[in-house]
């Protein structure tokens, strides 16, 4: 049985034909380059290119190679990307759908509990989430009356130049012998109004008629409408970094990381040539502001809440400041001593 | 596939911002770390040399692509060798 291999731009496929049709689907864009598949691949076919070249610098070639001649298409480097980057197919079906040994994992947002902030949105590294919400209209919000004595108005104009929702509509024109007047209508929108007042108190005529009922009943009077949305989170995407969890105002997300460990910098080796920074897919690392001028920030910051230890930080840094110890691999239950013997080989 | 630094001299103007914005060099050089080219003779990555860049240490290269992305003239980069 012959394996063939399949390039498409950067993204690499490897077929062989048989009892079980298998396929390994390689998606370039989704790589981080951190170097778990070339660790726990068992006949050493995989080679992670280099990761800060990879991602800072343009190139041509795949970020990692695959020897066709090498690969068995067990499926480890699959089961172990935390990026969904490699994909194991037997007869069309992946292996995350199969009852084969994987990563636990998972992040989902309860759409009870979100408020539809977007705070989660906002923060994800690798825009995997997204917020739909329907607002109310602002009239659904205010209520009050606006009327404009058309009589009584001279068309300056000041009202619909200041109006901040721009509810005011002027039909100006220029004067002619047979219709001598600078405008010849003026509306206000009273879906647009906001009942602010400053056309009132700007109107040199006092043409304006405008009453906020919210001021004299109180909040009482308007109840805010239910805000309608819908949560999110792409499970290609995602990489179960733990943002939208912990930048959640209401705890309505939840994520599971795959790997537990340490992250240690070596801040005196540490050069703050930034490639960790750009590297890392979770946003763990940054390079903190000074407080204040003369005083020296940290080099380089962490926040631990956020890795996933996939190591590629580490396999990044040229003058080897940073250490990625994994000390759990959170695997689903499997007999196989050889898998179970895999993941646990990435453990340091 | 090996990638690794490759310099085109042809191209570089000799401004040495690849020579002290590599973190090897920044590392190994106090000189370089404080921002100017090696006066004694530390083994750097690479130097100016006679107007342009010179690779003098490939094998301490940690292939970052901090040098590729300070050069202004694309005269170092990181590619298949």
């Amino acid at each position: 049985m012959e394996t063939t291999e399949i390039i498409d731009g950067k993204n690499i496929t490897l077929e062989r034909a048989g009892e079980e049709d298998r396929t390994l689907i390689f998606k370039n864009d989704m790589c981080a380059v951190c170097g778990l598949c070339e660790t726990i691949c068992p006949v050493s076919a995989i080679e992670a290119n280099p990761t800060g070249a990879m991602i800072r610098t343009e190139q041509d070639m795949s970020k990692i190679d695959i020897d066709v001649n090498k690969c068995v298409l067990c499926g480890m480097c699959s089961s172990i990307c935390p990026f969904q980057a490699l994909d194991l197919q037997i007869n069309g079906d992946s292996i995350r759908e199969l009852q084969y040994p994987q990563l636990i994992k998972s992040a989902e947002i309860d759409n009870e509990e979100c408020i539809h902030c977007k705070a989660c949105e906002t923060a994800c590294p690798q825009d995997a989430i997204i917020i739909t919400r329907e607002l109310p209209s602002r009239a659904e919000l205010i209520t009050g009356e606006i009327d404009i004595d058309k009589d009584t108005c001279i068309y300056c104009g000041m009202c619909e130049e200041m109006c901040p929702v721009d509810a005011i509509d002027i039909e100006h024109q220029n004067p002619t012998s047979d219709n001598p007047v600078v405008a010849t209508d003026i509306n206000v929108s009273e879906d647009i109004c906001v009942h602010c007042g400053i056309c009132k108190r700007i109107c040199p005529v006092d043409a304006i008629k405008q009453v906020c009922r919210i001021c004299p009943y109180g909040e009482y009077e308007i109840s805010v409408p239910e805000i309608n949305g819908n949560s999110y989170i792409d499970p290609e995407l995602c990489v179960n970094c733990t943002w939208c969890q912990e930048i959640c105002p209401v705890d309505a997300a939840k994520v599971t990381k795959p790997f537990e460990g340490e992250l240690t910098i070596e801040q005196d080796t540490c050069q703050g040539c930034e490639t960790c920074v750009m590297v890392c897919p979770c946003n763990v690392l940054s390079f903190p502001k000074s407080a204040k001028s003369g005083l020296k920030a940290e080099k380089l910051h962490k926040d631990e809440r956020f890795c996933i230890y996939c190591g590629a930080c580490q396999k990044s840094c040229p003058v080897d400041a940073i250490n990625v110890k994994r000390t759990q691999i959170n695997y689903t239950p499997t007999k196989s001593k050889a898998w179970k013997k895999a993941f646990e080989s990435l453990k340091q | 596939m090996t990638i690794g630094l490759k310099t085109y001299r042809e191209l570089c103007h000799g401004c040495g911002n690849c020579v002290v914005s590599c973190p090897v060099n920044a590392l190994r050089s106090e000189e370089v770390a404080g921002g100017k080219g090696p006066s004694d003779d530390v083994d750097i990555i690479m130097i100016v040399e006679d107007g342009a860049i010179q690779i003098k240490n490939a094998d301490l290269c940690g292939k970052c692509g901090t040098c590729v992305q300070s050069c202004p003239v694309d005269a170092i980069t990181l590619e298949e060798l």
